[in-house]
């Protein structure tokens, strides 16, 4: 093989690689950041219509083959949500009178009730496009008053927080994302970081002191504490397990997300913001 | 470099980015579906050398990357490696040969997956490294050796103009020749 061609094919490879390090030095760069973004944003706009018109027109023949494969676990299914759909319908029948009384109490503890935050109800149009993340796309985005940072509830808890928002969609990074993590709050004001433990994994519980008081099934909550990046009081997850190893610093724990994250066809993003540093 | 070619692959990279986003992210086996992406760089490289390769990969990369909640220019770096290092692999090889694409589209999606895990988590996505190893790569190298027919097939029509030449660069030596 000629040497100039090699040469020349060397100078592509090292061009291209330069390049491609660049824009990823601009993307994590906090000052250059709003540049790639804005080109995400663009780029988000005009093709979220495309996708969606071509989902559109896909979605009946992937319903079509999923309908016929699984016909009889649906139709199990279904029979189950209409039993839990009465039990539920008389069980907030029941509660409203004791939702006011504690809506009531909230306010005169002067704490951010999740029920009085505004909230943007969304739709998910797309589940994690990539092998290596948990996330989900919804059709909400800046100009419905998305942003990023804010949190994300939904099917029974909090369901993750929004990592990219764009003009008309916005992408929420889930819970069980191995980047995720929550400072949360359990029984005797005991404090503790959520982490998710990626694809496949339980949720650990970290920062728990030895030897703490706690049971199987316990509700975390997201913590009150000064400058957290969630409004208090959000169902997080369930304790799974735990135990501490002699000598250890803090208890190993574990937990299941308390929200179903099969189930997000709607969220609900809440349009809440951690309060500035004095 | 010819127009025509580059417009064609770049309407090879639009379908297959559509098809993936569409259609494979929906096909999910414990939780893990396929990943096209990465068979675009091999069988531009196959095709059309290391340096066809790497313009691909980085040029598809970049593309996935505009929907990718990680780091931007991360999959065209990826690309770009894969693409280039596929290139010069089979360089000497018979490319007619029936298993090359299978085998090369194997090493070039799991090697890529792996490539672009393990440079997220140096650039601070710990959990890109935080997966179902096993699933991910399954799936992906399953799905890598059944599709990499018609996206040769799509990719061998965008790289052919009339000059019979199958690359997006100037031929002075054997890579322009048609395989």
């Amino acid at each position: 093989m000629p040497k100039p061609r090699r040469s020349r094919r060397t100078l592509t490879l090292v061009v291209l690689v330069v390049i491609s390090l660049s824009i990823i030095s601009l993307d994590l760069t906090s000052r250059t950041h709003s540049i790639t973004s804005g080109i995400k944003s663009v780029a988000n706009g005009v093709y979220s219509p495309l996708r969606g018109g071509v989902v559109d027109l896909l979605s009946p023949i992937g319903s079509f083959f999923a309908g016929a494969l699984h016909y009889g676990s649906v139709q199990t299914e279904n029979e189950k949500l209409q039993a839990q759909l009465g039990a539920l319908r008389q069980e907030l029948s029941e509660k409203s009178y004791e939702d006011t009384q504690l809506r009531t109490l909230v306010a005169l503890q002067h704490l951010p009730f999740l029920g009085s935050l505004p909230t943007v109800t969304a739709q998910t149009v797309e589940v994690s496009s990539s092998n290596f993340t948990l996330t989900v796309t919804i059709d909400k985005g800046r100009s419905d008053g998305v942003d990023v940072g804010m949190p994300v509830v939904g099917a029974g808890g909090l369901v993750g927080q929004v990592v990219s928002a764009y003009h008309h969609t916005s992408v929420v990074q889930l819970l069980t994302d191995g980047q995720f993590k929550v400072g949360v709050t359990f029984g005797d004001n005991v404090t503790g970081t959520v982490d998710g433990g990626g694809p496949g994994s339980d949720l650990t519980v970290d920062l728990v002191p030895p030897h703490t008081p706690m049971h199987d099934g316990e509700e975390l909550f997201t913590s009150s504490l000064e400058g957290a990046s969630f409004p208090p009081g959000i169902p997080v997850a369930r304790i799974e397990s735990f135990h501490t190893i002699s000598g250890a610093s803090q208890a190993t724990v574990t937990a299941d997300p308390i929200a179903d994250l099969s189930q997000l066809a709607y969220l609900d993003v809440v349009q809440w913001e951690p309060a500035p540093s004095p | 470099m010819s127009w025509r070619s580059a417009l064609r692959a770049l309407l090879v990279i639009f379908v297959v980015f559509v098809v993936q986003d569409t259609l494979m992210v929906a096909l999910r086996i414990d939780g893990a579906h396929p990943d096209l992406v990465w068979l675009l760089p091999v069988t531009a490289a196959i095709i059309g050398g290391p340096e066809t390769g790497a313009i691909v990969g980085f040029v598809a990369g970049i593309a996935f990357d505009l929907v990718l909640p990680t780091p931007f220019g991360l999959s065209a770096l990826v690309g770009t490696l894969v693409g280039y290092t596929i290139g010069v692999s089979t360089v000497a090889m018979d490319r007619r040969a029936v298993w090359l694409r299978p085998l090369a589209a194997l090493i070039g999606s799991v090697g890529g997956d792996m490539l672009f895990a393990v440079l997220g988590a140096v650039l601070g996505q710990q959990q890109l490294v935080h997966v179902n190893v096993v699933a991910v790569f399954a799936v992906v190298a399953v799905s890598a050796v059944v599709l990499v027919l018609p996206v040769n097939r799509m990719m061998r029509w965008a790289l052919s103009p009339s000059t019979g030449r199958l690359t997006l660069v100037p031929a002075h030596g054997p890579e322009g020749g048609l395989w």
